[in-house]
Protein backbone atom coordinates (compact mmCIF):
# COMPACT_ATOMS: atom_id res chain seq x y z
CA UNK A 1 0.00 0.00 0.00
CA UNK A 2 1.79 3.04 -1.26
CA UNK A 3 -1.05 5.37 -0.44
CA UNK A 4 -0.51 5.16 3.29
CA UNK A 5 3.01 6.59 3.37
CA UNK A 6 1.92 9.30 0.99
CA UNK A 7 -0.85 10.29 3.31
CA UNK A 8 1.42 10.16 6.32
CA UNK A 9 3.95 12.33 4.52
CA UNK A 10 1.37 14.80 3.31
CA UNK A 11 -0.16 15.01 6.75
CA UNK A 12 2.96 16.37 8.41
CA UNK A 13 1.65 19.91 8.31
CA UNK A 14 2.99 21.53 11.48
CA UNK A 15 6.30 19.76 11.16
CA UNK A 16 6.46 20.85 7.53
CA UNK A 17 5.98 24.49 8.46
CA UNK A 18 8.94 24.40 10.82
CA UNK A 19 10.94 22.46 8.29
CA UNK A 20 10.30 25.04 5.59
CA UNK A 21 11.54 27.82 7.87
CA UNK A 22 14.73 25.89 8.49
CA UNK A 23 15.16 25.19 4.79
CA UNK A 24 14.76 28.88 4.11
CA UNK A 25 17.50 29.53 6.68
CA UNK A 26 19.69 27.19 4.62
CA UNK A 27 20.13 24.63 7.38
CA UNK A 28 21.58 21.53 5.70
CA UNK A 29 20.15 19.28 8.41
CA UNK A 30 16.69 20.43 7.37
CA UNK A 31 17.37 19.05 3.90
CA UNK A 32 18.34 15.75 5.51
CA UNK A 33 15.04 15.68 7.37
CA UNK A 34 13.16 16.60 4.21
CA UNK A 35 14.79 13.68 2.46
CA UNK A 36 13.99 11.32 5.31
CA UNK A 37 10.36 12.37 5.10
CA UNK A 38 9.81 12.41 1.34
CA UNK A 39 12.80 10.67 -0.24
CA UNK A 40 11.14 7.30 -0.69
CA UNK A 41 7.93 8.82 -2.04
CA UNK A 42 9.79 10.93 -4.56
CA UNK A 43 11.93 7.99 -5.58
CA UNK A 44 8.93 5.69 -6.03
CA UNK A 45 7.16 8.25 -8.16
CA UNK A 46 10.19 9.00 -10.32
CA UNK A 47 11.06 5.34 -10.73
CA UNK A 48 7.51 4.70 -11.91
CA UNK A 49 8.10 7.26 -14.61
CA UNK A 50 11.66 6.57 -15.77
CA UNK A 51 11.84 2.85 -14.84
CA UNK A 52 15.59 2.98 -14.21
CA UNK A 53 16.95 3.00 -10.67
CA UNK A 54 20.16 4.90 -11.45
CA UNK A 55 18.36 7.60 -13.39
CA UNK A 56 15.67 7.74 -10.72
CA UNK A 57 18.27 8.44 -8.06
CA UNK A 58 19.83 11.17 -10.18
CA UNK A 59 16.43 12.76 -10.62
CA UNK A 60 15.63 12.49 -6.92
CA UNK A 61 18.84 14.36 -6.27
CA UNK A 62 17.83 17.01 -8.80
CA UNK A 63 14.42 17.24 -7.17
CA UNK A 64 15.76 17.91 -3.70
CA UNK A 65 18.31 20.39 -4.99
CA UNK A 66 15.57 22.20 -6.87
CA UNK A 67 13.46 22.40 -3.73
CA UNK A 68 16.51 23.52 -1.75
CA UNK A 69 17.19 26.30 -4.22
CA UNK A 70 13.58 27.45 -4.62
CA UNK A 71 12.13 27.04 -1.16
CA UNK A 72 12.28 30.78 -0.51
CA UNK A 73 9.04 31.17 -2.45
CA UNK A 74 7.05 29.16 0.04
CA UNK A 75 4.80 30.38 2.83
CA UNK A 76 6.13 28.65 5.91
CA UNK A 77 2.91 29.27 7.87
CA UNK A 78 0.92 27.14 5.47
CA UNK A 79 3.80 24.83 4.69
CA UNK A 80 2.68 22.08 2.32
CA UNK A 81 6.04 21.17 1.00
CA UNK A 82 5.17 17.53 0.33
CA UNK A 83 2.76 18.04 -2.59
CA UNK A 84 5.09 20.61 -4.06
CA UNK A 85 8.08 18.31 -3.79
CA UNK A 86 6.11 15.50 -5.44
CA UNK A 87 5.11 17.87 -8.24
CA UNK A 88 8.74 18.81 -8.72
CA UNK A 89 9.73 15.14 -8.69
CA UNK A 90 7.11 14.23 -11.25
CA UNK A 91 8.07 17.10 -13.51
CA UNK A 92 11.79 16.25 -13.25
CA UNK A 93 11.02 12.69 -14.30
CA UNK A 94 8.72 13.60 -17.13
CA UNK A 95 11.12 16.26 -18.32
CA UNK A 96 13.81 13.59 -18.43
CA UNK A 97 11.87 11.03 -20.45
CA UNK A 98 10.66 13.72 -22.84
CA UNK A 99 14.22 14.87 -23.40
CA UNK A 100 15.49 11.31 -23.74
CA UNK A 101 12.74 10.56 -26.21
CA UNK A 102 13.45 13.66 -28.23
CA UNK A 103 10.14 15.15 -27.28
CA UNK A 104 9.52 18.81 -26.57
CA UNK A 105 8.95 19.82 -23.00
CA UNK A 106 5.56 21.09 -21.93
CA UNK A 107 7.18 24.07 -20.31
CA UNK A 108 4.04 25.74 -19.12
CA UNK A 109 2.81 22.76 -17.16
CA UNK A 110 6.18 22.03 -15.65
CA UNK A 111 6.71 25.43 -14.08
CA UNK A 112 5.64 24.11 -10.76
CA UNK A 113 6.97 27.06 -8.79
CA UNK A 114 5.07 29.71 -10.67
CA UNK A 115 2.23 29.61 -8.19
CA UNK A 116 3.45 28.26 -4.87
CA UNK A 117 0.22 29.28 -3.19
CA UNK A 118 -1.46 26.56 -5.21
CA UNK A 119 0.44 24.15 -2.99
CA UNK A 120 0.54 26.02 0.27
CA UNK A 121 -3.22 26.45 0.48
CA UNK A 122 -3.83 22.95 -0.79
CA UNK A 123 -2.88 21.33 2.43
CA UNK A 124 -6.06 21.38 4.51
CA UNK A 125 -7.93 19.52 1.78
CA UNK A 126 -5.32 17.20 0.44
CA UNK A 127 -4.42 15.93 3.85
CA UNK A 128 -7.83 14.44 4.46
CA UNK A 129 -7.32 10.70 4.45
CA UNK A 130 -10.92 10.16 3.42
CA UNK A 131 -10.33 12.14 0.30
CA UNK A 132 -7.19 10.19 -0.54
CA UNK A 133 -9.06 6.95 -0.12
CA UNK A 134 -11.81 8.29 -2.30
CA UNK A 135 -9.38 9.26 -5.05
CA UNK A 136 -7.89 5.81 -4.99
CA UNK A 137 -11.31 4.25 -5.15
CA UNK A 138 -12.24 6.61 -7.96
CA UNK A 139 -9.18 5.58 -9.99
CA UNK A 140 -10.21 1.97 -9.59
CA UNK A 141 -13.62 2.83 -10.97
CA UNK A 142 -12.16 4.07 -14.22
CA UNK A 143 -12.33 1.91 -17.29
CA UNK A 144 -9.07 0.45 -18.50
CA UNK A 145 -8.79 3.03 -21.26
CA UNK A 146 -9.61 5.86 -18.92
CA UNK A 147 -7.07 4.65 -16.36
CA UNK A 148 -4.48 4.23 -19.11
CA UNK A 149 -4.79 7.78 -20.37
CA UNK A 150 -4.59 9.15 -16.85
CA UNK A 151 -1.43 7.13 -16.19
CA UNK A 152 0.12 8.12 -19.50
CA UNK A 153 -0.56 11.74 -18.68
CA UNK A 154 0.57 11.64 -15.08
CA UNK A 155 3.49 9.22 -15.19
CA UNK A 156 4.75 9.78 -18.73
CA UNK A 157 3.69 13.35 -19.37
CA UNK A 158 2.19 12.54 -22.72
CA UNK A 159 -0.01 15.07 -24.41
CA UNK A 160 -3.36 13.92 -25.69
CA UNK A 161 -1.99 13.86 -29.23
CA UNK A 162 0.92 11.72 -28.11
CA UNK A 163 -1.41 9.37 -26.28
CA UNK A 164 -3.51 9.00 -29.41
CA UNK A 165 -0.41 8.07 -31.38
CA UNK A 166 0.80 5.68 -28.68
CA UNK A 167 -2.54 3.96 -28.33
CA UNK A 168 -3.39 4.03 -32.04
CA UNK A 169 -6.65 5.73 -31.32
CA UNK A 170 -8.24 8.83 -32.77
CA UNK A 171 -7.41 12.01 -30.88
CA UNK A 172 -11.08 12.67 -30.29
CA UNK A 173 -11.46 9.27 -28.63
CA UNK A 174 -8.52 9.91 -26.38
CA UNK A 175 -9.88 13.31 -25.40
CA UNK A 176 -13.18 11.71 -24.58
CA UNK A 177 -11.50 9.14 -22.36
CA UNK A 178 -9.48 11.86 -20.64
CA UNK A 179 -12.47 14.06 -19.96
CA UNK A 180 -14.55 11.13 -18.81
CA UNK A 181 -11.80 9.99 -16.47
CA UNK A 182 -11.36 13.45 -15.00
CA UNK A 183 -15.10 13.84 -14.60
CA UNK A 184 -15.32 10.53 -12.79
CA UNK A 185 -12.56 11.58 -10.46
CA UNK A 186 -14.13 14.98 -9.92
CA UNK A 187 -17.59 13.54 -9.36
CA UNK A 188 -16.34 10.92 -6.97
CA UNK A 189 -14.54 13.54 -4.98
CA UNK A 190 -17.51 15.89 -5.02
CA UNK A 191 -20.03 13.21 -4.08
CA UNK A 192 -17.89 11.90 -1.29
CA UNK A 193 -17.13 15.39 -0.07
CA UNK A 194 -20.86 15.96 0.38
CA UNK A 195 -21.34 12.66 2.14
CA UNK A 196 -18.29 12.92 4.39
CA UNK B 1 -12.23 33.46 -21.78
CA UNK B 2 -14.06 33.79 -18.55
CA UNK B 3 -13.75 31.52 -15.57
CA UNK B 4 -16.91 29.62 -16.43
CA UNK B 5 -15.49 28.68 -19.80
CA UNK B 6 -12.26 27.47 -18.19
CA UNK B 7 -14.03 25.29 -15.62
CA UNK B 8 -13.38 22.02 -17.47
CA UNK B 9 -9.73 22.77 -18.07
CA UNK B 10 -8.30 22.96 -14.56
CA UNK B 11 -7.55 19.25 -14.23
CA UNK B 12 -6.25 19.16 -17.79
CA UNK B 13 -3.89 22.00 -16.92
CA UNK B 14 -2.78 20.34 -13.70
CA UNK B 15 -2.08 17.11 -15.56
CA UNK B 16 -0.22 18.91 -18.32
CA UNK B 17 -2.87 18.08 -20.90
CA UNK B 18 -4.32 21.54 -21.48
CA UNK B 19 -3.92 22.84 -25.00
CA UNK B 20 -3.96 26.34 -26.34
CA UNK B 21 -5.74 28.63 -26.25
CA UNK B 22 -7.19 27.30 -22.97
CA UNK B 23 -3.75 26.65 -21.49
CA UNK B 24 -2.63 30.26 -21.90
CA UNK B 25 -5.98 31.49 -20.62
CA UNK B 26 -5.73 29.41 -17.45
CA UNK B 27 -2.23 30.62 -16.86
CA UNK B 28 -3.24 34.20 -17.33
CA UNK B 29 -5.99 33.81 -14.73
CA UNK B 30 -3.54 32.26 -12.31
CA UNK B 31 -0.98 34.97 -12.92
CA UNK B 32 -3.42 37.65 -11.89
CA UNK B 33 -4.58 35.65 -8.87
CA UNK B 34 -8.07 35.01 -10.16
CA UNK B 35 -10.34 34.37 -7.17
CA UNK B 36 -12.33 31.77 -9.09
CA UNK B 37 -9.54 29.94 -10.87
CA UNK B 38 -7.06 29.80 -7.98
CA UNK B 39 -9.21 27.67 -5.63
CA UNK B 40 -10.32 25.51 -8.52
CA UNK B 41 -6.74 24.95 -9.55
CA UNK B 42 -5.85 24.04 -5.96
CA UNK B 43 -8.43 21.28 -6.04
CA UNK B 44 -7.12 20.09 -9.39
CA UNK B 45 -3.55 20.03 -8.04
CA UNK B 46 -4.75 18.14 -5.05
CA UNK B 47 -6.27 15.43 -7.17
CA UNK B 48 -3.17 15.17 -9.33
CA UNK B 49 -0.88 14.98 -6.29
CA UNK B 50 -2.83 12.04 -4.96
CA UNK B 51 -2.32 10.18 -8.23
CA UNK B 52 1.29 9.71 -7.16
CA UNK B 53 0.00 7.20 -4.67
CA UNK B 54 -0.69 4.71 -7.45
CA UNK B 55 3.04 4.23 -8.03
CA UNK B 56 4.58 1.05 -6.64
CA UNK B 57 6.63 1.48 -3.46
CA UNK B 58 10.41 1.56 -3.91
CA UNK B 59 13.44 2.44 -1.83
CA UNK B 60 16.53 4.24 -3.10
CA UNK B 61 20.03 3.15 -2.14
CA UNK B 62 21.36 4.46 1.19
CA UNK B 63 24.09 6.34 -0.71
CA UNK B 64 21.55 8.67 -2.27
CA UNK B 65 20.99 10.51 0.98
CA UNK B 66 24.71 11.20 1.32
CA UNK B 67 24.91 12.31 -2.30
CA UNK B 68 22.13 14.81 -1.85
CA UNK B 69 23.53 16.22 1.37
CA UNK B 70 27.01 16.36 -0.09
CA UNK B 71 25.67 18.35 -3.02
CA UNK B 72 24.68 21.15 -0.63
CA UNK B 73 27.97 20.98 1.21
CA UNK B 74 27.15 18.61 4.05
CA UNK B 75 29.82 16.00 4.48
CA UNK B 76 28.34 12.85 5.91
CA UNK B 77 30.64 10.29 7.33
CA UNK B 78 30.37 6.94 5.67
CA UNK B 79 28.55 4.63 7.96
CA UNK B 80 29.99 2.34 10.27
CA UNK B 81 33.56 2.55 11.14
CA UNK B 82 33.73 5.41 13.59
CA UNK B 83 30.94 4.24 15.88
CA UNK B 84 32.04 0.67 15.37
CA UNK B 85 35.61 1.47 16.32
CA UNK B 86 34.45 3.54 19.27
CA UNK B 87 32.24 0.72 20.44
CA UNK B 88 34.99 -1.83 20.00
CA UNK B 89 37.46 0.37 21.87
CA UNK B 90 35.04 0.84 24.73
CA UNK B 91 34.41 -2.87 24.81
CA UNK B 92 38.11 -3.65 24.93
CA UNK B 93 38.69 -1.02 27.62
CA UNK B 94 35.89 -2.48 29.68
CA UNK B 95 37.31 -5.94 29.16
CA UNK B 96 40.81 -4.73 30.07
CA UNK B 97 39.51 -3.07 33.23
CA UNK B 98 37.49 -6.13 34.11
CA UNK B 99 40.24 -8.62 33.46
CA UNK B 100 42.83 -6.23 34.89
CA UNK B 101 40.80 -6.15 38.07
CA UNK B 102 40.49 -9.88 37.99
CA UNK B 103 44.24 -10.13 37.41
CA UNK B 104 44.88 -7.84 40.36
CA UNK B 105 42.57 -9.92 42.52
CA UNK B 106 44.25 -13.08 41.31
CA UNK B 107 47.67 -11.62 42.05
CA UNK B 108 46.65 -10.68 45.57
CA UNK B 109 45.16 -14.10 46.08
CA UNK B 110 48.34 -15.76 44.83
CA UNK B 111 50.43 -13.64 47.22
CA UNK B 112 48.11 -14.49 50.08
CA UNK B 113 48.13 -18.19 49.29
CA UNK B 114 51.90 -18.17 48.83
CA UNK B 115 52.37 -16.55 52.23
CA UNK B 116 49.91 -18.97 53.75
CA UNK B 117 51.68 -21.87 52.11
CA UNK B 118 55.04 -20.60 53.28
CA UNK B 119 53.73 -20.26 56.83
CA UNK B 120 52.23 -23.71 56.69
CA UNK B 121 55.46 -25.07 55.30
CA UNK B 122 57.40 -23.48 58.14
CA UNK B 123 54.94 -24.82 60.66
CA UNK B 124 55.09 -28.24 59.02
CA UNK B 125 58.86 -28.19 59.13
CA UNK B 126 58.77 -27.14 62.75
CA UNK B 127 56.34 -29.91 63.58
CA UNK B 128 58.44 -32.37 61.65
CA UNK B 129 61.46 -31.28 63.63
CA UNK B 130 59.48 -31.60 66.84
CA UNK B 131 58.26 -35.09 66.00
CA UNK B 132 61.71 -36.23 64.92
CA UNK B 133 63.09 -34.89 68.15
CA UNK B 134 60.32 -36.41 70.25
CA UNK B 135 60.72 -39.78 68.51
CA UNK B 136 64.50 -39.81 68.51
CA UNK B 137 66.09 -42.86 70.05
CA UNK B 138 68.15 -40.75 72.43
CA UNK B 139 65.33 -38.43 73.40
CA UNK B 140 64.39 -38.09 77.04
CA UNK B 141 61.63 -36.03 78.53
CA UNK B 142 61.28 -34.09 81.74
CA UNK B 143 58.31 -32.24 83.14
CA UNK B 144 58.38 -28.85 84.75
CA UNK B 145 56.03 -26.63 86.67
CA UNK B 146 53.84 -29.45 87.80
CA UNK B 147 53.69 -28.16 91.33
CA UNK B 148 53.20 -24.54 90.32
CA UNK B 149 50.12 -22.85 88.94
CA UNK B 150 51.94 -21.46 85.86
CA UNK B 151 53.49 -22.32 83.52
CA UNK B 152 53.97 -26.04 83.08
CA UNK B 153 54.94 -28.50 80.34
CA UNK B 154 57.59 -30.89 79.09
CA UNK B 155 61.06 -30.65 77.66
CA UNK B 156 62.14 -33.24 75.13
CA UNK B 157 65.88 -33.48 74.98
CA UNK B 158 68.01 -35.19 72.36
CA UNK B 159 71.76 -34.76 72.72
CA UNK B 160 72.42 -34.65 68.98
CA UNK B 161 69.27 -32.86 67.72
CA UNK B 162 68.51 -30.38 70.48
CA UNK B 163 65.43 -29.87 72.62
CA UNK B 164 61.70 -29.34 72.24
CA UNK B 165 59.92 -27.17 74.76
CA UNK B 166 56.18 -27.65 75.06
CA UNK B 167 54.43 -25.50 77.65
CA UNK B 168 51.05 -24.07 78.61
CA UNK B 169 49.73 -21.35 80.89
CA UNK B 170 52.44 -19.08 79.60
CA UNK B 171 51.24 -15.48 79.89
CA UNK B 172 51.27 -13.49 76.65
CA UNK B 173 54.32 -11.27 76.56
CA UNK B 174 53.54 -7.55 76.98
CA UNK B 175 54.16 -5.19 74.07
CA UNK B 176 57.88 -4.82 73.39
CA UNK B 177 58.68 -7.97 75.33
CA UNK B 178 59.41 -11.54 74.25
CA UNK B 179 60.46 -14.78 75.88
CA UNK B 180 64.12 -15.74 75.61
CA UNK B 181 65.56 -19.24 75.97
CA UNK B 182 68.73 -19.92 77.87
CA UNK B 183 71.19 -22.74 78.27
CA UNK B 184 71.78 -22.98 82.02
CA UNK B 185 75.33 -24.29 82.64
CA UNK B 186 76.17 -26.83 85.34
CA UNK B 187 79.37 -25.08 86.31
CA UNK B 188 78.98 -22.68 89.13
CA UNK B 189 79.71 -19.10 88.19
CA UNK B 190 79.25 -19.75 84.48
CA UNK B 191 76.84 -17.47 82.65
CA UNK B 192 73.72 -18.72 80.84
CA UNK B 193 73.97 -18.79 77.04
CA UNK B 194 71.31 -17.55 74.63
CA UNK B 195 69.23 -20.32 73.03
CA UNK B 196 66.66 -18.31 71.04
CA UNK B 197 63.52 -16.22 71.43
CA UNK B 198 59.79 -16.85 70.96
CA UNK B 199 56.33 -15.48 71.56
CA UNK B 200 53.65 -17.55 73.25
CA UNK B 201 50.35 -18.24 71.49
CA UNK B 202 47.17 -16.43 72.40
CA UNK B 203 46.01 -19.48 74.34
CA UNK B 204 49.20 -19.43 76.41
CA UNK B 205 50.79 -22.44 74.72
CA UNK B 206 54.18 -22.74 73.11
CA UNK B 207 56.05 -25.36 71.16
CA UNK B 208 59.60 -24.25 70.56
CA UNK B 209 62.46 -26.23 69.01
CA UNK B 210 66.03 -25.56 70.16
CA UNK B 211 68.18 -26.83 67.32
CA UNK B 212 71.63 -28.25 67.59
CA UNK B 213 73.45 -30.63 69.87
CA UNK B 214 73.28 -29.95 73.58
CA UNK B 215 75.84 -31.40 75.89
CA UNK B 216 74.14 -32.61 79.03
CA UNK B 217 77.52 -32.77 80.74
CA UNK B 218 77.83 -29.01 80.67
CA UNK B 219 74.18 -27.91 80.47
CA UNK B 220 71.90 -28.43 83.42
CA UNK B 221 68.64 -27.03 82.13
CA UNK B 222 66.78 -24.87 79.67
CA UNK B 223 65.31 -21.72 81.15
CA UNK B 224 62.91 -19.06 79.88
CA UNK B 225 62.89 -15.42 80.92
CA UNK B 226 60.81 -12.44 79.79
CA UNK B 227 63.08 -9.92 78.10
CA UNK B 228 62.98 -7.00 75.68
CA UNK B 229 61.97 -8.30 72.25
CA UNK B 230 65.38 -7.38 70.80
CA UNK B 231 66.92 -9.88 73.13
CA UNK B 232 69.61 -9.53 75.81
CA UNK B 233 72.99 -11.12 76.41
CA UNK B 234 72.18 -12.22 79.94
CA UNK B 235 68.91 -12.86 81.77
CA UNK B 236 67.54 -9.78 83.49
CA UNK B 237 64.42 -11.32 85.02
CA UNK B 238 63.57 -14.35 87.07
CA UNK B 239 62.97 -17.39 84.84
CA UNK B 240 59.33 -18.35 84.32
CA UNK B 241 60.42 -21.84 83.20
CA UNK B 242 63.35 -23.93 84.28
CA UNK B 243 63.34 -27.34 82.62
CA UNK B 244 66.21 -29.62 83.58
CA UNK B 245 67.72 -31.87 80.94
CA UNK B 246 66.99 -35.49 81.64
CA UNK B 247 69.99 -37.77 81.48
CA UNK B 248 70.51 -39.30 78.08
CA UNK B 249 69.16 -42.81 77.53
CA UNK B 250 71.72 -45.57 77.50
Amino acid sequence: MFLLPILLALRATEADAALIVRLQRREPQALAELYDRYGRLAYGLILRVVRDTGIAEDLVQETFLRVWNRVQGFDAQKGAIGPWLLAVARNRAIDYIRSAGGRERNTVEFEETDHPSLYTDMEPDILASDKARIVKAAVEKLSSHQRQVIELAYFEGLSQTEMAERMGQPLGTVKTWVRAALKTLRDELGAQAVSV
Amino acid sequence: MNCQELRDHYELYALGLAENPERDEVRAHLDRGCEVCMPAMKRAREMVALLSGTAAPAAPSPKLRRRILASVGVEQRAFGWTPLLAGTTIMFLAAAIYFGGREWDFSREVVRLTAQSRGQMIELTRLNEAFQLMNGAETTVTSFGEKKPVPKGKLYYNPSRGALLIASNLPQAPAGKAYELWYIPKAKGASPARAGMFQSQNDGTVMQVIRGPIDANTTAAIAVTLENEAGVDAPTTTPVIVAPLAPALQ
